[in-house]
């Protein structure tokens, strides 16, 4: 003890003289060194990272971080803060930062005790092992360096690192570096996406190790485009995934999708048996069905009203389902819980199945790059015994989707039937312009003072119908009335009436809607005239045409036809001074036509199609889709006249 | 004025009390486990609006009373819940959370957890018990906190399901509080309290909702409780030493609400719980010896609570010691005069060093060294460090602690800490007016508190102490010129002033920062999306938070149409367009805004030669009751080719009650409905 405190004194009594001769501290990341290119449009910039994946074996990998990002403003101060997370399955070894001043010197150290350790309880779940280790290190003044540095052990080599250093937008990046070490046996399989000349792979040799390496200079920052991919489909991105794997002792292949659905499809072999009570009343069930559809129906209809979905994601409990038979008693489980249990229950009614995984909520899995993107299950029926070959797709946690429905969540996408014999990559079903359908019919009564009542019927099929399905679904009449009155696109109104009611005899998902209104100011009287927008709730307001050259692809959410008709009654006394001259608008993107016309019993009829059957186009078509859009928002603001006739 | 939300007393019974009527013990209103095909019957809906309610509380009771444990007295709370699950939609009501609080030593326990599921199958009722093993899961949120949850089995519409659960609590300080009213219904919710005599606690009572039942009585009391058996040291060795029984009587309060409607948030609310019916508890005092007469107040007024605060390690102590910041403050002191002026530049310099990491609390979380060197805090850390450096500098500086506006509504009435969650500080100018400052928002200017803090009234913990009411100084004001020429088909050219003042420039500025610049424009044009901006919006003052911030753009109308007889111009196009607030008919509780409104638009517009005025919008004065607001809209032809048109709308209170919403709402509608209107030009 007294020896070192001697050691100390000596080596502080050095350290005037080293100040001296190097004129002070080593800077880091001094930001008078950061290039002006990189500053512009950015909140941050990463300095330096250096990302290594150390396949330690089969089924433990071992993940190293360190991070310098400059803040340059508030906006950028979520980089001063640092989320390591992990698991049952992973832990993390060390969490270390220091932040410096904008001459990069030395403004604090991390301390262990600033790092705080928080459950990651995502809100819904009745249980969840995620965990975070937090670090905050932002600071009152612009701009400031932080850097971090962590490390985490997996034992869940299923998951290797997607390497994504730009992973978000008015992000800029100086240099990154990414390595991968991983023994001759136990090869690395990696995808790059969007990378610059120059920075693929660098492969070389370390002692027993196989090495690749990756490394990216002077990215500026960048910003999401309106009706364009997400950023994380545009950025630079190296995918990797292993060859083999072990989680747990069950040990898997990837280089193939049918090795990655054999590993799953084994893990979750032999849950699918039910207690034989539950067999015999799912067979007196299905017993007088007479189709293969019907039996299915059936099901579904008992899984739909004797489960509902709780969330338990603990381990291995995050791949593995609990037993069909622990469902069957509690009535619950998660998404693979519910999709086991529906094929067990379908079994039982002599109908196979297949669970399916999918990337539900988020833009497709990368196909050809085998490796787990999956985040949800669901169960896939195909229809052996139908006239022409035919797919049921059942969401299994949703006690309200119709029968064979896969919405915005699941649908128009790849998912991974997990089979006895490995998995096999399949579609979801698409739906277009022809069930995507929103068709709505308007009565408004116009008094002499411009105030009016309007009467509205409108239905919704297909995607157009999602999100009214969760609002009927979801939330009781008074609360759906309620989140209505904050949607409508009015700035004057009551509502006097609403009822959502869904159809069951239609083949897609099919909700009708009633909405009454009062609108004191649907006319804008003047005088002796009085002005009215005809086009009432189907307004699509324009798009902002870029400063610079459109850099992505349009990606547009889904195809859609829209149909509206709306009949104003005129008081009497009042006649039409203008209407509004016909548009028809026929483009690649879709068709467009609005028109008023005058009947013969006096009623002003308004008659607005829109049609958009498509959803990517090239990048080089947006200025022309800017102008389609600017057209349309023209013609859905036409105003007529109505003029009060002398009398 | 709306009735008073809150009310407080203190709940005790004296040891002494010699001759009390012994009340009848009381019934249950619910017993665990004895549902029956009856309780399955239809029930009328609570009221209109919850007549397809998800679920529905058909009784929720809880009980909290005080016994003796080994060497300490613990708080038992008991619960009984029957819930009705009428929709899918009220599945989620099938699992609970129940939060836990640890602390050094001291736990909150979940024990004796039971949960049933009850279904009505062909008449008879199906039972399905909770399996803990399987369904009940408790995690570690962070350091003092736990959650226990669990989810029961087999529910589907029409399933009743009941869970009861005790929490031994060593948190003798607050007893459990409870929640009379949720989002589903509550047919009937009752809380029972057993206070024994020798604790006394303050109960604070929240809400609108009328009691049912609002009754004390004393009943018979006993408990044990063990003490160690101690060595010569004072050493604990084992639980061998007497255990004493006490017994007595204690105060016993009870409260219930029946039919409850489900409580649903409005826009423009500040916290929820100043509007649901609640009670809780915080401890007042207690008394253990033999004839009652050794009384000790843990709380009793608020000067003590300013002065246990003052001996508090991370309140008090902290500012009587040296501060990290008192050279720079002296230095101030020398070179700065006015005090008003010299405490302006101490909040910057406070500002400067610190950073506000979010958190709302009244104690600070480390000394103001640990602060500085990490120039991060939470409020407690940089108000405090701000009070201590403004007395370095000279001025008479001292704490405010308040509630904010989520944390609900302080009772002036009713001296507990826990009332609070936030402190600012607080200078007596030398004119004797207040000033105060707030160092967690670097874009608000001295004397102009954040939104937050404008939520009745703080106390000031001074020598004497007093309450300050925490009102805003400034208005939200925003005033826009604009000059605009009209050409011969309609078109529109010109330029666009805006300013932002009070708390209109502290929203703008915050915008600013979270969206950048660039950001912000992009948001700002699409407030005006009908027009074409020539020019970048220019912004001035954007860093110096105690000036008007102001914002000029050059922009264009496109014309519409080509030259016609007659030209309709929608003059909302050249105010701005805005929209009712309150989109919804009712209202419940009232609309409370932080601060009084003011929007003055001015607007030039010189008209093509060649055409004549044909009609234009008539003058309009609105304004509401109790001079609750006003508008005005008036539109001059000075010369033959030049219209002005000058909106103002002013709201004139902060807080409306629902009786007056509807005239609110129609106030705001009338204004709209004028902007609305059209200027009608004809050729000559």
């Amino acid at each position: 003890m007294r020896f070192s405190s001697l050691f100390l004194f000596v080596s502080l009594g050095c350290l005037p003289t080293l100040a001296a001769v190097a004129g002070g501290k080593e800077p880091h990341y001094p930001v008078t060194t950061l290039a002006p290119t990189l500053r512009e449009n950015a909140h941050a910039v990463v300095r330096m990272e250096d990302e290594t994946l150390l396949v330690k074996s089969v089924g433990r990998t071992v993940r190293t971080v360190r991070r310098a990002t400059t803040v340059l403003d508030e906006a950028g101060a979520e980089w001063a803060t640092q989320l390591v997370y992990y698991d049952q399955l992973s832990s993390v070894s060390y969490l270390r930062g220091a932040v410096y001043d904008a001459e990069g010197q030395l403004v604090r150290q991390l301390r262990t005790s600033d790092v705080k350790d928080y459950s990651l309880s995502d809100g819904f779940s009745l249980a969840t092992d995620a965990r975070g280790r937090v670090a905050d290190l932002r600071q009152p003044n612009y701009p400031y360096t932080v850097s971090f540095e962590y490390e985490v052990v997996s034992d869940n080599s299923l998951f290797y690192t997607t390497w994504q250093p730009q992973s978000a937008e008015q992000l800029a990046v100086e240099q990154a570096s990414f390595r991968v070490l991983t023994p001759a046996n136990l090869p690395l399989r990696f995808q790059e996406r969007h990378l610059p000349k120059g920075a693929a792979v660098v492969r070389s040799q370390q002692g027993d190790m196989q090495v690749y390496q990756w490394e990216l200079k002077a990215l500026p920052a960048q910003e999401e485009e309106p009706y364009g991919p997400p950023l994380s489909e545009v950025v630079p991105t190296v995918a990797t995934a292993p060859t083999t794997f072990e989680v747990q002792g069950h040990a898997g292949t990837l280089t193939s999708w049918q090795g990655l659905g054999q590993w799953d499809y084994d893990l979750n072999m032999g849950r699918d048996v039910l207690p034989e009570a539950v067999q015999a009343r799912v067979a007196a069930l299905v017993k007088d069905a007479p189709d293969e559809r019907t039996r299915i129906s059936r099901v579904y209809d008992l899984l739909q009203s004797s489960t509902r979905y709780v969330s338990v994601q603990l381990g291995l409990g995050g791949w593995q389902t609990i037993p069909a038979t622990n469902v069957s008693s509690t009535g619950y489980g998660d998404c693979k819980a519910l999709s086991n249990y529906c094929m067990a229950l379908l079994k039982a009614a002599g109908v196979p199945s297949y669970c399916a995984l999918v990337l539900a909520d988020e833009p497709d899995i990368h196909t050809e790059f085998p490796s787990n993107q999956f985040n949800h299950v669901v169960l896939c029926v195909p229809l052996k015994k139908a006239s022409k070959p035919d797919t049921v797709w059942l969401e299994c946690t949703s006690q309200n989707t119709a029968l064979g429905y896969m919405g915005s969540f699941t649908g128009n996408r790849h998912a991974l039937l997990l089979t006895p014999a490995g998995g096999q990559l399949v579609r979801t079903p698409r739906y277009g312009a022809a069930e995507n359908r929103r068709e709505r019919s308007a009565d408004v009564y116009l008094d002499a003072q411009g105030s009016a009542t309007a009467m509205l019927r409108t239905r919704r099929t297909g995607l157009e119908q999602d999100q009214f399905s969760q609002l009927m679904h979801g939330l009781d009449p008074v609360q759906q009335k309620k989140k209505i009155a904050e949607s409508l696109p009015l700035s004057n109104f009551n509502i006097t009436k609403f009822a959502l009611v869904s159809d069951a005899k239609a083949a897609i998902p099919t909700i009708n809607e009633t909405l009454g209104l009062t609108l004191p100011q649907f006319g804008t009287p003047s005088g002796r005239r009085v002005f009215l927008l005809p086009n009432l709730l189907s307004r699509l307001p324009a798009v902002t045409m870029p400063v610079g050259e459109r850099q992505t692809d349009i990606w547009l959410a889904s195809a859609y036809a829209h149909a509206d008709t709306v009949r104003i009654h005129v008081p009497a006394g009042f006649q039409v001074e203008s209407l509004p001259t016909p548009v028809q608008l026929t483009t690649t993107f879709g068709t467009y036509s609005a028109q008023v016309q005058k009947l013969a019993d006096g009623t002003i009829q308004y008659v607005r199609t829109l049609r958009m059957p498509h959803t990517r186009f090239p990048r080089t078509d947006y200025p022309a889709y800017v102008e389609f859009r600017r057209k349309i928002n023209a013609a859905d603001k036409a105003q007529l006249v109505l003029v009060k006739t002398e009398s | 004025m709306f009735r008073y939300l809150g009310s407080a007393c203190l709940l005790f019974i004296a040891c002494t009390t010699i001759c009390v009527v012994q009340a009848q013990k009381l019934k249950d209103p619910i017993q665990f486990g004895t549902v029956g095909a009856a309780d399955f019957a239809a029930m009328a809906p609570v009221s209109q609006a919850d007549s397809a309610a998800p679920a529905e509380i058909l009784c929720d009771f809880g009980k909290s009373r005080i016994e003796g444990a080994r060497e300490k007295f613990q708080v038992v709370f008991e619960r009984v819940t029957r819930i009705r699950i009428l929709r899918k939609a009220g599945y989620d009501w099938a699992t609970v959370q129940v939060p836990l609080y640890v602390k050094d030593n001291s736990t909150e326990e979940l024990q004796k957890l039971k949960g049933m599921t009850y279904n009505l199958v062909g008449g008879d009722v199906m039972k399905d018990k909770l399996d803990i093993s399987k369904a009940g899961f408790k995690e570690v949120i962070d350091k003092n906190h736990r959650l226990y949850s669990f989810t029961l089995p087999n529910v589907r519409e029409g399933s009743i399901i009941e869970f009861s659960y005790t929490i031994k609590s060593d948190f003798l300080f607050n007893l459990q509080d409870w929640q009379f009213q949720h989002d589903i219904p509550v047919r009937w919710s009752e809380y029972r309290v057993v206070i024994p005599p020798f604790y006394r606690y303050k109960q604070t009572v929240r809400g609108y909702l009328p009691f049912a039942l609002e009754e004390s009585q004393v009943v018979p009391y006993s408990t044990s409780y063990s003490e160690d058996a101690r060595d010569s040291f004072g050493n604990s060795f084992g639980n061998s030493g007497h255990s004493a029984s006490l017994s007595g009587q204690a105060l016993q309060v009870r409260w219930a609400v029946k039919n409850a409607p489900a409580f649903r948030e409005e826009p423009y609310m500040t916290s929820a719980s100043n509007y649901r019916r609640s009670v809780d508890f915080e401890l007042a005092g207690y008394d253990f010896s033999r004839n009652g007469n050794e009384y000790h107040d843990l709380t009793g007024t608020w000067e003590k609570i300013t002065k246990s605060l003052q001996e508090e390690e991370l309140f008090g102590v902290l500012l009587t010691q040296n501060g990290p910041l008192t050279a720079e403050a002296q230095l101030l002191l020398k070179t700065i005069t006015g005090a008003a002026e010299r405490a302006a530049a101490v909040l910057a310099l406070v500002q400067q060093r610190v950073k506000y990491n979010g958190q709302e609390r009244i104690y600070a979380s480390q000394s103001f060294r640990k602060t500085c060197e990490q120039h991060l805090g939470n409020s407690s850390d940089l108000n405090l460090l701000l009070v201590q450096t403004l007395r370095s500098a000279g001025l008479d500086a001292n704490p405010i602690l308040l509630s904010t506006r989520r944390h609900g509504l302080v009772q002036t009435d009713l001296p507990e800490l826990s009332q609070f969650n936030y402190v600012v500080a607080h200078v007596a100018l030398p004119d004797k007016s207040d000033l105060l400052l707030d160092a967690t928002e670097p874009l608000a200017p001295a004397g102009l508190l954040p939104e937050r803090c404008l939520n009745g009234q703080g106390r000031l913990l001074a020598n004497t102490g007093r309450w300050v009411p925490l009102k805003p100084t400034k208005r939200y004001m925003q005033f826009t010129t604009a000059q605009f020429t009209m050409n011969d088909k309609g078109g529109l050219q010109g330029k666009m002033h805006l300013e932002y003042d009070g708390y209109a420039g502290l929203e703008t500025r915050k915008q600013i920062l979270e969206l950048g610049e660039q950001g912000y424009q992009t948001q700002f044009t699409r407030r005006w999306s009908d027009w074409h901006f020539t020019g970048p919006l220019t912004m001035t003052e954007l860093q110096d938070p105690t000036k008007i911030l102001k914002a000029d753009v050059a922009l264009t109308l496109p014309e519409p149409e080509a030259p016609a007889p007659l030209l309709y111009l929608p003059l909302a196009q050249t105010l701005g367009q805005f929209t009712n607030p309150f989109k919804h008919e009712e209202r419940q509780y009232p609309v409370d805004f932080s601060t009084l409104h003011d929007y003055l638009r001015m607007v030039t517009l010189t008209l093509p030669a060649n055409y004549t005025v044909q009609e234009r919008p008539t003058n309009l004065v609105l304004t509401l009751p109790d001079n609750g607001g006003r508008f005005t809209y008036n539109i001059t032809q000075s010369t033959p080719g030049t219209l002005q048109i000058v909106s103002r709308l002013q709201l004139l209170k902060s807080v409306y009650t629902p009786d007056e919403y509807t005239a609110l709402r129609e106030f705001y509608s009338r204004a709209i409905a004028k902007h609305g209107e059209m200027l009608v030009l004809q050729r000559k």
